[in-house]
């Protein structure tokens, strides 16, 4: 039923730029960068039990990494700039790490934070280095070595480089699928439900959450690398707390207890937000109170909420 | 030497103001354990509250000078929204704390809309009532009279509170339940009313503190999320549930902010959080608290 | 014998307050070990010392020979030492089985492979099989911890213990909670699997001194953190003075044989 379910989805996917208009296949490169960070953000949360309220952090590191190495240092291969932006990000990820997992809950949360604002105020501050609050601009990059220099922007958007974050996405994900169905992932997830009973079974607490961390860092470049080629701008606000807080949101809206779930609440999350902020100025104040109505009501998400449907119709 | 005192004296005064906000997110974790994300969004409503019943009542032939009244009045009124979110936050109390963290990011989100819907998008502020109160003279300069009024009416407070968690019955009751709530309970204590009352002072601390501001600064849609980032920092370096801890970290965060500005502007708020990582580092329980492990 | 696990006159101090004063105990290969003695008198400083989840204030304390002053419960579970709890600890949404292949993992070193599938994984499913059976859990395999009664959920603590694989275990009371019925069929279930399961050594910490007798090769008995006593059952409980002293006046087989 699920693997059904997957290729369906992965057909739409695939489908899209020739059936819809290119303005919406813009907005699903948002989503799938985003579902490629929240797979790694969901790893810390659902699997290991850590909320990080300052996951922006690497999606920001992501952004800078792919504005810098394109707009300053001339580096056109997207390759490289995925490989190098994750490989700062997770250099970033480990003194965090080596901190903030000796906390759990709110200690961990904070601590994330302070460190995605230390980076904020760096960007938006030291306006020589960083572009200040305009940012720095990325430019287009070459995929496996072609330039599709005939093509223009929108074009190489929903054309070439759509298809490639697909692939992105469909690799990164196996492999996260992988990697929690694995001994490691059993580590972790016994990790979050007894911490120490685990340790008494041999679980090397600390260490699993570090290497989480790491990966989780480098999932959140990929996505910010995306992000930042899609909008052309790296700009500071992709490190504000407030779009850590909408990772988390994503993550719980689609519901955090399940593999499936940050996906579902990252293409969600976008299409909501764009069709909101089309309708209403006030889209904060429904956005906010869709994130209430999820916590108070349906806490396991859209897939939980699925997932309870589909029990209920197959009684009957 | 005029330099000095200025920076001195604004650093305090954004201490004191910073000391209600952190005050309040300091009670109601110490209590109810939740970390409230909202607390910046109880300050802005507070500031736009009280510039519009100073307008009001102005407007209304209140004499400009009783503007401070009329600000902490204010502050408390619209701090009586506290029931009512409190109520919200039942739903979470026993869940994980990231449902409680993620509750109050959705009163961030609303509230700011909110805010915009009643005021605008575009800042507000009281424009020179601050100066009918003069300036008074503190050693060698001159201050404007409002700020060492709300410095100390801050210091008021925080005596204030503190007599009233030491020596008070309700007090009393309020640490026991914080330290522990099932005995609380079982010790016939009415733990929804301790929470409803906690979190109301949480909430008027803020609102409050958002009042006494405005004179001094504009009521802005960033304030929600921007406090958030100060108030935290004065929490964590201070030490989470502790009300010593609010008073240090806000004079050391109020301090250096004003400090950074007046000598290299770009290290502003960056230095705050190099600071708090460095606590977190060397004594990650922050001066008076004690983390969870 | 050379002992397997050892304390070397350890002390260890809480301030003013000594909890331990100069215990020297030593556990060889087959020995079964109970530790008694009244509340206070030092057992739990004792048994955190013993599975290093503290450092004595002087003595030492030696596990195959090495010291493991404080290394704490993951590298001793690395080491080959289990614990089991009094207060039943399970993992809520993890199955029996893969409750027991977190040890299993640990003790064959997988943790870290990422992208290995631990569902299919041969080696580690006949272990846990093996494990499960031993304890009488093959047929709740699949079914959450936190589904299980309170008995179950004691068994899969010892069970998890067990898949460790540990030379020695130390179980905390073991049978608390535990029906007077069943405590006997527990004690001979664990002692029988542990052989099975090439335990060298056991130590248990028991208030209940009918197992104690029944099952020790030997008591060491604890007051105000000094050992009173260290014999096999017989000696101990001949001694009135010490049976006076640690089991008080009790009506039963012990007080007939005692007299």
């Amino acid at each position: 039923m699920r693997t059904a379910l997957i290729v369906a989805a992965l057909a739409v996917l695939l489908a899209l730029p020739s059936v819809m208009k290119p303005y919406y296949v813009t907005l699903v490169l948002p989503a799938l960068a985003y579902a490629i960070a929240l797979l790694g953000f969901n790893l810390l949360f659902g699997y290991a039990g850590l909320l990080s309220f300052g996951h922006a952090l690497f999606v920001a590191i992501g952004a800078y990494g792919a504005a810098v190495l394109s707009s300053r240092m001339g580096v056109k291969s997207f390759e490289v700039i995925l490989l190098v932006s994750a490989a700062a990000a997770v250099s970033a990820a480990i003194p965090v790490a080596l901190l903030a997992v000796r906390y759990v809950k709110i200690f961990f949360g904070i601590l994330t934070l302070a460190f995605s604002m230390l980076f904020h105020s760096f960007l938006f501050k030291f306006y020589d280095l960083t572009g200040g609050d305009t940012g720095i601009r990325v430019l287009r990059p070459s995929l496996l070595g072609r330039d599709f220099a005939s093509l223009d922007k929108t074009a190489f958007l929903v054309g070439p480089f759509y298809y490639y974050c697909v692939a992105l996405l469909v690799v990164l994900g196996f492999l996260m699928w992988r990697l929690v169905h694995s001994p490691f992932g059993l580590h972790l997830v016994a990790s979050r439900e007894n911490r120490r009973k685990s340790e008494y079974l041999g679980v090397r607490v600390r260490f699993i959450r570090l290497i989480a961390f790491a990966i989780s860092a480098f999932y959140g470049a990929v996505g910010g690398v995306i992000l930042a080629i899609n909008t052309g701008q790296a700009d500071p606000e992709l490190a504000y707390w407030t779009h850590s807080g909408e990772l988390v949101f994503m993550t719980v809206l689609g519901g955090f207890a399940s593999f499936m779930g940050p996906l579902v609440g990252a293409f969600t999350f976008v299409f909501l937000k764009s069709e909101l902020m089309g309708a209403t100025q006030y889209w904060r104040f429904w956005l906010g109170a869709i994130l209430l109505a999820i916590v108070v009501l349906f806490p396991r998400g859209l897939v939980g909420l699925g997932q309870e449907l589909w029990a209920r119709a197959r009684k009957q | 030497m005029t330099a000095f005192f200025d920076i001195l004296i604004g650093g305090v005064f954004h201490a004191a103001v910073l000391f209600l906000v952190a005050a309040g997110l300091q009670l109601v974790f110490g209590v109810q354990k939740i970390v409230n994300l909202a607390c910046g969004s109880f300050y802005a409503l507070g500031a736009y509250f009280g510039i519009s019943a100073v307008n009001w009542a102005i407007a209304a032939g209140m004499p400009p000078a009783l503007f401070l009244p009329v600000l902490v009045a204010s502050g408390l009124v619209v701090g009586m929204i506290g029931p009512a979110i409190e109520v919200l936050l039942l739903t979470v109390y026993e869940r994980d704390e990231a449902f409680q963290l993620l509750l109050t990011f959705a009163l961030v989100l609303m509230f700011q809309d909110i805010l915009r819907f009643f005021w605008g998008a575009n800042p507000q502020q009281l424009g020179d009532l601050v100066m009918s109160y003069g300036k008074v003279a503190v050693g060698a300069v001159q201050v404007p009279t409002y700020n060492v009024l709300v410095i100390g009416a801050s210091i008021a407070i925080a005596a204030g509170l503190g007599a009233f968690l030491k020596r008070t019955r309700f007090g009393r009751i309020l640490r026991a339940t914080a330290e522990n709530r099932e005995m609380a309970l079982a010790l016939g204590v009415n733990v929804r009313w301790i929470y409803a009352s906690v979190f109301t002072l949480g909430t008027m601390l803020g609102t409050v503190g958002g009042a006494l501001v405005v004179p001094t600064a504009a009521a802005s849609l960033d304030m929600p999320v921007e406090l958030v980032v100060e108030a935290f920092a004065v929490v964590v370096i201070g030490g989470l549930g502790s009300m010593r801890g609010a008073l240090a970290g806000a004079l050391i965060v109020g301090l250096m902010r004003a400090a950074a500005i007046s000598w290299y502007a770009e290290l502003e708020i960056l230095s705050i959080y190099v600071v708090v990582i460095a606590v977190l580092v060397f004594r990650p329980a922050g001066l008076f608290g004690k983390p969870a492990e | 014998m050379s002992a397997l696990i050892e304390t070397l006159d350890v002390r260890k101090a809480y301030g003013e307050f000594v909890a331990l004063d100069g215990v020297s105990l030593a556990i060889a290969e087959g020995e079964i070990v109970s530790i008694v003695g009244p509340n206070g008198a030092g057992k739990t400083t004792l048994v955190n010392l013993l599975t290093g989840l503290a450092a004595p204030t002087s003595g030492s304390v030696r596990f195959k020979g090495e010291d493991i002053a404080g290394v704490g419960p993951v590298v001793l579970a690395r080491r080959g030492m289990a614990r089991a709890f009094q207060l039943v600890h399970v993992f809520p949404s993890l199955t029996v089985a893969q409750t027991i292949a977190v040890a299993v993992v640990s003790r064959t070193g997988k943790a870290m492979s990422l992208l290995a599938a631990i569902g299919s994984d041969a080696a580690v499913n006949a272990r846990v099989r093996e494990v499960a059976e031993i304890f009488g859990l093959e047929r709740k395999l699949h079914t959450q911890s936190r589904f299980l009664s309170q008995g179950e959920k004691k068994l899969l603590d010892i069970a998890s213990a067990f898949a460790l694989a540990p030379e020695v275990i130390l179980l905390d009371e073991p049978t608390s909670g535990v029906s007077s019925a069943d405590k006997h069929g527990l004690m001979r279930n664990v002692i029988d699997s542990a052989r099975k399961a090439g335990v060298k050594s056991i130590i248990l910490v028991e208030h209940d001194m009918d197992l104690v007798a029944e099952y020790s090769s030997r008591i060491v008995a604890l007051q105000s953190g000094r050992v009173l006593a260290d014999r096999a059952p017989a000696d101990f409980f001949a001694d009135p003075q010490i049976v006076a002293a640690i089991v008080g006046k009790r009506v039963g087989r012990l007080a007939k044989d005692a007299h």
